[in-house]
């Protein structure tokens, strides 16, 4: 028997086999202008020559699965001789979904995994319940830790004890890597260069060049002045698909601060959108939502907790989700934090190696943990009790 | 733009038009509801024709095991009928309003305690000031007049 865990985000599946890695797959459908009849599903995406105007066809609306046609699709694909070859009678499945998912998904997901693909075991759970049982085996002293994952989709606050996650402490801020990525292609078509087509493309641009900024108003400070001494701005090389098969930013030595190259290249230069794009995280209010940055949010929660947990949570924050990638995300939220809590407590926020992947290794742990078989639901409870016992066993 | 537009021509024309603060706050959703979508360009194979269900399809007679293949398509007019609901229909079936316990809505982050920062609308550094007509923020003369001629009253993406 053998346990395949996929966390499936709202922008990139995680899965594989506990035996073996991780990797990392669109959990989405593409279709591209250059070749007309085909849509391309999950990492056949590699495949087109030319991503420029690349369409989106995603299974999930804000974080929640909605567009099961589009779902089943990349699943086929993933389980499918293509991928993994997932032989269903002889495999558990270790799935992830969001918190408060809606019933109904959860009944078509149960649907799905037992009728349809036909799997000998499954167990639904959170990514962020994932996150905590590595956390915990990592620091098994440690008694409760509060995890951030922030997504694609969202961003969720979600404290757990000995592995219990508090319900009355799940904050959602409605800020993920969707609307970043959104919002930079906004700014750049306004300010210097059309780019709402190129989601894809601009993705790339914020993943290669934006940061948390340490110091708001001193950065905004420093892209105000001109030339060399503004070390902000950067020049970044828009690809073309036949010579520059990947975008890059312009090494400083080669900057021409006039912003005029006599290259055929395109330029986009980017100067306070570097650092504001992500601040959106931190504060949703310059954009009009009024709701609480990550770490007055994070604050809040444990607020909330039990007085006696407190501390604890102040020393384990761990950060998942790809927004987590962002230099300095990490020293800003410690930062935010301490200067939010009063001295006695410690506070230590925890970054992982690899915070897109670190629910996926908790799943992984998970399947090899001897409690494993008490946890999943089997095909055959499944055909004798239907959703009654999903619902009895999954804490979603 | 769905807004009631009032006629220049009936107003004084030194009096510049306001949006009142329901118009600005219905700008500011449709803002933020932009900033949800998964593509803005169209669907490049929305202007193909559909060949698929112009040709007869020769192969369905001849497949070995038809009672399975056809056993797999009620499933998707069903899955079609009972799942295919959009985030807003889900939201409302799930009726939170009258549930107990934390859910959905109430796990929503709460507004900020600290004070709301500005920024011009144009060129994204601290604003001082504030476009009469529409509310929008901007930082000096020459972004003002930038916002006049694009987006003041006008709308955008």
């Amino acid at each position: 028997m053998s346990a395949l865990v996929l966390d499936n985000g709202a922008y990139s599946a995680k899965i594989g086999y506990a035996r073996d890695g991780v990797s990392i797959i669109p959990n989405c459908q593409f279709r591209s202008k250059t070749s007309r009849l085909k849509t391309f599903t999950a990492n056949q995406l590699d495949e087109i020559k030319d991503p420029s105007g690349l369409f989106y066809i995603l299974p999930f609306q804000k974080g929640y699965l909605v567009n099961w046609d589009v779902q089943r699709k990349v699943w086929d694909h993933l389980f499918g001789k293509e991928m993994f070859k997932v032989d269903f009678a002889d495999t558990s499945i270790v799935i992830t979904e969001p918190y408060f998912n809606f019933s109904s998904i959860q009944e078509s997901m149960n649907e799905i995994l037992f009728e349809e693909y036909q799997f000998q075991a499954a167990l639904r759970i959170n990514a962020g319940s994932l996150s905590a049982h590595r956390y915990f085996h990592e620091n098994s002293s440690e008694l409760c830790c509060i995890v951030v994952d922030s997504g694609f989709s969202f961003t969720h606050i979600v404290p757990y004890c000995r592995g219990r996650k508090m319900k009355d402490g799940i904050c959602r801020i409605n800020v993920g890597g969707k609307l970043l990525t959104n919002h930079l292609k906004e700014i750049i078509s306004y300010r210097q260069l059309h780019v709402m087509d190129e989601t894809h493309v601009i993705n790339q641009v914020k993943e290669d060049v934006c940061y948390v900024s340490q110091d708001f108003f001193k950065d905004v400070e420093t892209a105000q002045l001109k030339g060399e001494e503004n070390t902000v701005m950067r020049d970044y090389v828009l690809p073309d698909f036949s010579a520059i098969k990947k975008g890059f930013c312009k090494p400083r030595e080669e900057m021409n601060f006039t912003g005029k190259y006599k290259t055929s290249e395109q330029i986009l230069r980017l100067n306070n959108e570097r650092f504001a794009v992500p601040e959106m995280l931190f504060h949703p209010s310059d954009i009009g939502i009024q709701e609480m940055g990550i770490p007055e949010a994070l604050v809040n929660s444990i607020k909330n907790m039990p007085e006696e947990m407190q501390p604890h949570f102040f020393k384990n924050i761990v950060l998942t989700g790809g927004n987590a990638l962002f230099p300095g995300f990490r020293e800003r939220v410690y930062h935010e934090v301490r200067a939010l809590t009063p001295t006695e407590f410690q506070v230590s926020v925890i970054l992982p190696q690899n915070p897109i992947c670190y629910p996926w290794e908790g799943g992984k742990l998970l399947s090899e943990n001897p409690d494993f078989e008490e946890m999943v639901v089997t095909r055959e409870d499944y055909e004798e009790n239907g959703h009654f016992i999903c619902e009895e066993k999954f804490d979603i | 733009m769905v807004e009631k537009k009032v006629s220049m021509r009936s107003q004084d024309p030194n009096q510049r038009r306001v949006l009142d603060s329901a118009t600005r706050q219905r700008r500011l959703t449709r803002q933020l509801e932009a900033l949800e979508k998964d593509n803005f360009q169209d669907d490049p194979h929305a202007s193909l024709p559909q060949l698929a269900k112009r040709l007869p399809q020769f192969d369905e007679s001849n497949e070995p095991n038809e009672q399975g293949k056809r056993r797999k398509k009620t499933r998707g007019d069903h899955f079609k009928l009972r799942f295919r609901k959009n985030f807003q229909a889900l939201l409302e079936e799930e009726d939170l309003s009258v549930s107990e316990g934390p859910n959905y809505l109430t796990a929503c982050a709460e507004p900020s305690k600290f004070p709301q920062r500005h920024f011009c609308a144009v060129c994204g550094f601290p604003s001082h000031y504030t476009c009469v007509s529409c509310g929008a923020r901007y930082c000096c003369v020459r972004c003002l007049g930038t916002h006049h001629e694009t987006r003041c009253l006008k709308w955008t993406v």
